[in-house]
């Protein structure tokens, strides 16, 4: 079953841009992939269409078989809330210490605070933050930040978890690293869309792999494709 | 929809989860006013001023009706009778006078009652006592009005045993015009520095909302509603407002305090035992209540046009 379907997906922007042009696309329940193109190939913009900071100018993006078009007022809050985000620059609230950052998806679920308490833990052991939950994000380095940014996202087990060139700011080891911990969330049951430029990076993953250029969905190269090379 | 995947066990119940938000918020604002505590006092003070003229020119005017009542006593229209009209005559007009129906009540001072009173105030015992057994007091009807005092002393004046007839009603009228007008003075300045206040709470969250703008993306991308994003906001401006309430009374108290003497010894120079009111403990809570509810209508305003300036098209 599909957690997300693009349906020739265009998107015009104020002025006749056209960012995205027939865009196509089922991301599975459970898969992770990667979407990658050079910059300005319209990856930041299908990103803004899944978590509807945008909205399309033709076709019909579904998540969960629910037309996005159709998402407004205060669901497009309460759909957010099934969209995970990882941002490049982390977007921690920096007066926020670690645990805060991290609660803030379950406070606005409404969990109850033992939980809240309980989940974030896990999670902090998880990444492997168990002793920097009473930090401010000032005091980690950019590898710790990015992992509290994916904590946040990850926190509330989402359907989906889209990435915004997560690993564009950190060394190569690092970046392997927070690629390892995407690859082990589809096994708990949340998809992932990593944009990402470094194909490096994408090809040592062997996953499937969308290609945009100019807006247009060039390629679909599944995972057998990239481990023959 | 949002809460497929989460066991909804571990949720609280909608009451519990308004009431955490509630919590959250109220906490978070309270965190933002002290990590600028001068930025908040400013904002508090200028607050505070612009509450602090109309609400003090209210007391005053308070004061001043307070003060006219006490002399009520120049309703009264007092007329002195002819040197030759005797005892009997004047005690007889009193009893038609009394008859009449705009007249309430009407009190007959002989001139040995007269003598007497000017005797126990005192200030004329020297004259007096020159005067001896000669008393040239004529007497005197204290007419109270039962309706419209200027048409009474008129007919009074007509009365062929009336030598003066003395009344305020011009004075008490003017008065009563004047409070009158200050009152419509200080409701104006009140809905108008009112306003001030509402803006200068509404600026400060302004700039506030300005400095976290990053934030709020962050907040609206992991999926806040706008409630849950203007909560802060709106304690915040209610915070600004309760602390602006009490400042300004603190300082009408304290005006009040500085007052209470000087006033006091200028209404005893003139015989009278007039001191300032204080200020009733009702009226100060709900001076209070209201400013912490212009506080919050301001954070309001300012944070409902931010939020929609925000949205996207057609979200």
């Amino acid at each position: 079953m599909a957690v997300l379907r693009f349906d020739s997906v265009s998107k015009q922007y104020p002025g006749g841009r056209e960012a995205l042009a027939e865009v196509s696309f089922d991301v599975a329940a459970g898969e992770m992939l990667f979407l990658t193109g050079h910059s300005g190939a319209g990856k930041s913009t299908l990103l803004k269409l899944i978590h509807l900071a945008e909205r399309p100018s033709r076709g019909a993006v579904l998540f969960n078989d629910r037309n996005l078009l159709k998402v407004r007022g205060r669901r497009v809050a309460l759909h957010r809330r099934e969209v995970g985000v990882v941002f490049q620059d982390h977007r921690l609230l920096p007066d926020r210490s670690v645990f805060d950052n991290i609660a803030l998806p379950l406070i606005l679920r409404g969990l109850r605070r033992g939980e809240i308490g309980k989940r974030v833990r896990s999670v902090l052991e998880r990444l492997g933050l168990g002793d920097r939950e009473r930090a401010l994000p000032a005091q980690l380095s950019a590898g710790e930040q990015q992992r509290v940014g994916i904590a946040r996202a990850v926190v509330s087990e989402p359907r989906l978890l889209v990435a915004d060139e997560p690993t564009g700011n950190l060394d190569p080891t690092l970046s392997t690293e927070i690629m390892a911990l995407f690859a082990s969330l589809p096994e708990r049951g949340t998809s992932v869309l990593v944009a990402s430029h470094d194909l490096g990076l994408v090809k040592r993953m062997r996953k499937r792999v969308l290609v945009l250029d100019h807006g247009r969905l060039v390629d679909d190269i599944p995972p057998e494709d990239l481990a023959d090379g | 929809m949002a809460e497929a995947r989460m066991d909804v066990a571990a949720a609280s119940s909608p009451m519990g989860t308004w009431f955490d938000h509630h919590l959250y918020s109220l906490v978070a604002s309270l965190g933002r006013v002290f990590r600028k505590p001068w930025s908040a006092l400013l904002t508090v003070s200028v607050m505070a001023l612009a509450l602090a003229l109309p609400l003090g020119l209210w007391l005053v005017l308070g004061n001043v009706e307070r003060l006219a009542g006490s002399v009520e006593r120049s309703r009264e229209v007092s007329v002195f009778l002819r040197q030759d009209v005797d005892d009997a005559r004047a005690r007889q007009l009193a009893e038609e006078l009394r008859a009449q129906d705009n007249v309430a009540a009407v009190e007959h001072i002989t001139p040995e009652q007269g003598l007497a009173s000017l005797r126990e105030s005192g200030a004329l015992a020297g004259i007096i006592d020159a005067v001896g057994e000669d008393n040239p007091l004529p007497h005197l009807l204290v007419v109270a009005p039962a309706g419209d005092e200027l048409m009474l002393a008129a007919a009074l004046e007509q009365l062929p045993e009336a030598e003066l007839v003395q009344h305020d009603v011009q004075w008490r009228e003017r008065l009563d015009a004047w409070l009158r007008f200050g009152g419509r003075v200080s409701w104006l300045l009140a809905l108008l520095l009112g306003m001030g206040a509402l803006l200068v709470v509404g600026n400060t969250v302004r700039l506030d909302i300005q400095s976290r703008r990053e934030e709020i993306g962050v907040l609206q991308l992991l999926g806040a509603t706008d409630g849950f994003i203007r909560r802060p906001f709106l304690y915040l401006g209610a915070w600004y407002g309760l602390a602006a309430g009490a400042l300004a009374i603190a300082l009408l108290v304290a005006a009040g305090l500085a007052l209470r003497e000087p006033v006091a010894a200028l209404a005893a120079s003139y015989g009278s035992g007039f001191a300032l009111g204080g200020i009733d403990p009702t009226w100060a809570l709900a001076v209070i209540g209201g400013s912490t509810v212009l506080g919050w209508l301001g954070a309001g305003l300012v944070t409902g046009h931010f939020l929609r300036q925000t949205r996207p098209t057609g979200l």
